[in-house]
């Protein structure tokens, strides 16, 4: 046995060394690292299951979910969940601080709070869902048109050029001046305004997409557009666009609240978190709770749709979760 | 070069004019028809007719449009419904507040993200930079005027520290124009810091793989040289970019942030403007907006030559 033939000169086994295949245990020269001796058996790796599995390698897809699976359940069970009428006025028992018997407390005509935020989570769903599924059909449709026609593409990107210029709270805002405040005009209105970025994103896949050598083989062989559309362009915008729909759900949110907040969204009878603490706004600086609670409500289910969007991003584009 | 600014400034202009035509549409589509509210309860249906044809309320879309765009060019924004004063005076009045309040936020959104994201980058992968990644999702989840009123309640009521509300004009004195900007502008900066932060880690892993990075510190350089002079350089372009791009966030953050801190800037108009259905101050102020994104962005689109000489157009 000698040190030339082996792979590592620095724990090849030092002259001397029992012969056998067995580490040294002497110390290696100074400056060179040792590999750990090895134990003599492997400890079994304790198996846990699939679930855990999935669990460990995507937490925040799952801590995303579950949030936002608490916020779906208060929002669907909200009737039982010791909530009164949300919109009952006891002007008797108006601001009275959070108790046992008021939760949260209540606001300034005296409506329960708590109530208030649990039925509140069911505008925030709707109109989150609402704008991210139609403001994703609606930018797919336009950005498959811009993307496979040409003679359109340069006037449609114009359009969503112009459109995107205006910040996209701004033109809700501008959008909510037309019409009277209701849940319905809120979700158009942040829908207009979401859809160009959809139609963006959907028409720089498409583009990239036509390079592909497989769609230029169904050109060739004479698959017809709306086959070649349907079977190979339409699947490979889905996963970006489920992304980006998450994306949208919770900015939705969030633009939902401003635009009540500021007193254009849906209508003050309505509960919804932004109306909350539009209520509480005037009388924050001696009763926080009244905006705290929302505020909380409002941040924790725009965070667990973020978080799932992180997730479903790096689960489906595993370049991008290297790179962001 | 020349001929690539005199395009680049020549394709913001279709960009105007469909941000101008949705503006114009906007009052054209406004409810309520000012012929009737001139006219008054008295007036006979053909009054009204007469008063819309003086007007030219009654001339085609495309017209009006084209009348509209002229007068804007012009500097003419209309009159507001409200107070009958110019939009453009009206404008001119908050301008201030609104400037202050984005720079100062400019300033320290960029101060904070940078450095953050070059740290997170350089640390890849440990605490450091998972806790940076952490806050930066923080700061796309909690909304604005969350933030406002949480800084606020600490900051300003229980500690003290600085005022609650409100805004002194910078000619009264530097601190305290600075001190009631503060936390407005913390609360401002989050978002904007939090896309700044993943912008830049991610392009500061780019670079940091390169090999000009391996010689650098092969060479013996400290990690300060290498990751601010050498690695950040490089990574200037997709930043700025992103700075530019987020000045939309930016916008839509200080409507609601004056209304939090009671600052009386644009934002604070807009508001009211859309509480009293006040169109021609809408108009005005979603086109001022409008016109400085644009013009923001072209700024830098014209900058990248210097930032990174090899781009050549």
């Amino acid at each position: 046995m000698t040190a030339t033939v082996a792979p590592f000169p620095d724990r090849a086994p030092q002259a001397g060394a029992p012969p056998g295949g067995t580490l040294s245990k002497a110390s290696p020269p100074p400056g060179l690292a040792v590999a750990a001796p090895l134990p003599d058996v492997i400890p079994v790796r304790k198996h846990r299951g699939p679930v855990w599995t999935y669990v460990r390698r995507n937490p925040t897809i799952v801590v995303g979910g579950l949030l936002l699976l608490i916020v779906f359940l208060m929002a669907a069970l909200a009737p039982w969940l010791g909530t009164v009428d949300p919109t009952a006025l006891a002007p008797a028992k108006r601001t009275r601080m959070p108790s046992a018997q008021y939760w949260f407390g209540t606001d300034m005509l005296g409506r329960d709070v708590y109530s208030r935020v649990v039925y509140g989570a069911r505008v925030s769903l709707l109109v989150g869902f609402s704008v991210a599924f139609l403001a994703s059909i609606a930018g797919l449709a336009v950005g498959l048109v811009s993307g496979m026609v040409r003679w359109l593409d340069g006037i449609v990107m114009r359009v969503v050029d112009g459109m995107m210029s205006i910040p996209p709270i701004l033109l809700a805002i501008a959008l909510m001046a037309l019409t009277r405040g209701s849940v319905q005009n809120v979700i158009v209105a942040i829908t207009i305004a979401e859809i160009p970025r959809v139609a963006r994103l959907v028409r720089g896949v498409v583009l990239s997409l036509r390079e592909q050598p497989y769609v230029e083989a169904a050109v060739t062989t004479g698959t017809r557009m709306p086959a070649i559309i349907w079977r190979h362009i339409l699947p490979n915008t889905l996963a970006p666009m489920t992304v980006q729909a998450t994306y949208i759900c919770a900015s939705a949110m969030i633009t939902e609240a401003i635009l009540s907040f500021i007193g254009a969204g849906v209508p003050p009878s309505t509960p919804s978190w932004g109306n909350i603490m539009a209520e509480g706004r005037a009388l924050w600086q001696v009763k926080f709770y009244i905006i705290l609670f929302p505020a909380i409500f409002l941040s924790t289910t725009v965070l667990a749709v973020n978080l799932v969007g992180d997730g479903l991003r790096d689960a489906l584009d595993p370049r991008m979760a290297k790179d962001v | 070069m020349l001929g690539y600014i005199g395009r680049r400034i020549l394709a913001t202009i279709p960009v105007m004019a469909v941000v101008g035509l949705f503006v114009f549409s906007l009052l054209y589509f406004a409810p309520g028809d000012p012929a009737a509210i001139i006219a008054g309860d008295q007036a006979s249906p053909e009054d009204i007719i007469r008063i819309r044809a003086t007007l030219g309320l009654d001339r085609p879309f495309l017209v009006r449009f084209g009348e509209w765009s002229w007068q804007i060019i012009h500097g003419d924004l209309g009159t507001s419904i409200f107070t009958n004063l110019p939009v453009t005076t009206m404008i001119g009045q908050r301008v201030q507040p609104t400037v202050s309040l984005m720079l100062v936020t400019l300033v320290f959104a960029i101060a904070v993200a940078v450095p953050l994201g070059v740290v997170a980058a350089w640390k890849a992968g440990t605490l450091i930079d998972r806790l940076v990644m952490g806050l930066a999702v923080m700061g796309f989840s909690v909304p604005v005027f969350v933030v406002g009123y949480i800084l606020a309640y600490v900051f300003a009521l229980e500690l003290g520290w600085l005022p609650v509300q409100g805004y002194t004009p910078i000619e009264q004195g530097l601190w305290p124009w600075l001190s009631n900007l503060i936390l407005p502008a913390v609360t401002l900066g989050l978002v904007y810091i939090a896309l700044i932060a993943r912008v830049t880690r991610a392009t500061m892993l780019d670079v940091l793989s390169q090999d000009y990075v391996r010689t650098a510190r092969a060479k013996g350089l400290s990690q300060g040289p290498v990751l601010f002079i050498h690695a950040l350089k490089n990574a200037a372009v997709p930043i700025v970019t992103v700075i530019g791009i987020g000045i939309a966030l930016l916008i839509g953050g200080a409507v609601v942030t004056e209304t939090v801190f009671a600052i009386p800037g644009l934002g604070r108009l807009t508001v009211d403007a859309i509480l009293r259905r006040d169109y021609p101050v809408i108009q005005g102020v979603v086109l001022l907006f409008s016109f400085v994104y644009v013009l923001v962005n072209l700024a830098i689109d014209l900058f990248y030559t210097v930032l990174d000489p090899r781009i050549r157009y």
